[in-house]
C-alpha cells in the first residue's frame, strides 16, 4: 500500500514537472512569495502611452501661432477693461485674512 | 480645464511607461525573499525614490474630446455623453442605437 502510495506521489510529480515544462509555468507547490508573480507580466506602457491620440494641430506653426495672437489679444482686451490678471503680490489674497489664515 | 487635466495625464503616461521596467524590476527585487534582507531593502528604497507620476494608478482613463474622468467607453475612449451624441449620428463603425 504505501509502496503504491509513493510511486503514486512520484508519478505525479513527474506529471506536474512535465505539463510546467510543456506550458512554461513556474513549479511554487510550496507556495512560497516570488518574483515571478511580478516578472511575468506583459509590459503595458507603450499601451498607456497611447491613451491620447496626437493632434496635428501642433505640427502647423500657421494654427499655432494665430492661437497665440488670439490669446494675446483677449488678455490685452481684459485688461484694457480692468480684468486682467493681477500682479504678484497684489491679488485678492494679499489684502484679506483668508491668506494669512490658511497658512 | 479638461484640456489641462488630459496634458497632466498624458505626461504621467509618458513617464509611466519611460520608468515601467525599472520599477518592475526594483519591485520584483524586493519581493524575492530569496535575496539578502539589505539587497531587498535597497530596491525597496529605489522603488520609493522613483517619479511619483510614474506609477501607473495615476493614470485615469480620461475622455479624449472632453477629458471627463468618469465613464469612459474604453473602446473608443470617449466619455458616454459624447459616445451617445456620435452613435446616434452614426460615425462609430458598428455602432447601431435599437430599442425593443
Amino acid at each position: 500500500m504505501s509502496l503504491k502510495s509513493l510511486l503514486t506521489a512520484a508519478a505525479l510529480q513527474g506529471v506536474a514537472e512535465a505539463r510546467a515544462r510543456i506550458f512554461g509555468h513556474v513549479l511554487n507547490p510550496t507556495g512560497k512569495r516570488s518574483p515571478h508573480k511580478i516578472l511575468r507580466k506583459k509590459l503595458i506602457g507603450d499601451k498607456v502611452a497611447q491613451w491620447y491620440p496626437y493632434d496635428i494641430k501642433n505640427d502647423d506653426p500657421l494654427v499655432l501661432a494665430r492661437e497665440e495672437k488670439q490669446r494675446l489679444a483677449k488678455l490685452e482686451m481684459l485688461k484694457r477693461r480692468g480684468k486682467g490678471a493681477p500682479k504678484k503680490g497684489q491679488g485678492k489674497r494679499a489684502f484679506s485674512d483668508a491668506g494669512i489664515v490658511a497658512h | 480645464m479638461s484640456e489641462k487635466r488630459n496634458i497632466l495625464d498624458h505626461k504621467r503616461r509618458l513617464l509611466a511607461n519611460k520608468y515601467e521596467l525599472r520599477r518592475k524590476l526594483y519591485k520584483a527585487f524586493s519581493k524575492d525573499s530569496d535575496l539578502p534582507y539589505e539587497m531587498r531593502d535597497k530596491h525597496r528604497y529605489k522603488l520609493s525614490m522613483l517619479p511619483r507620476n510614474s506609477a501607473f494608478s495615476r493614470v485615469r482613463n480620461r475622455c479624449i474630446s472632453t477629458g471627463r474622468p468618469r465613464s469612459v467607453v474604453q473602446l473608443f475612449r470617449i466619455s458616454r455623453i459624447v459616445f451617445r451624441g456620435l452613435a446616434s449620428r452614426g460615425p462609430l463603425m458598428g455602432i447601431k442605437k435599437s430599442s425593443w
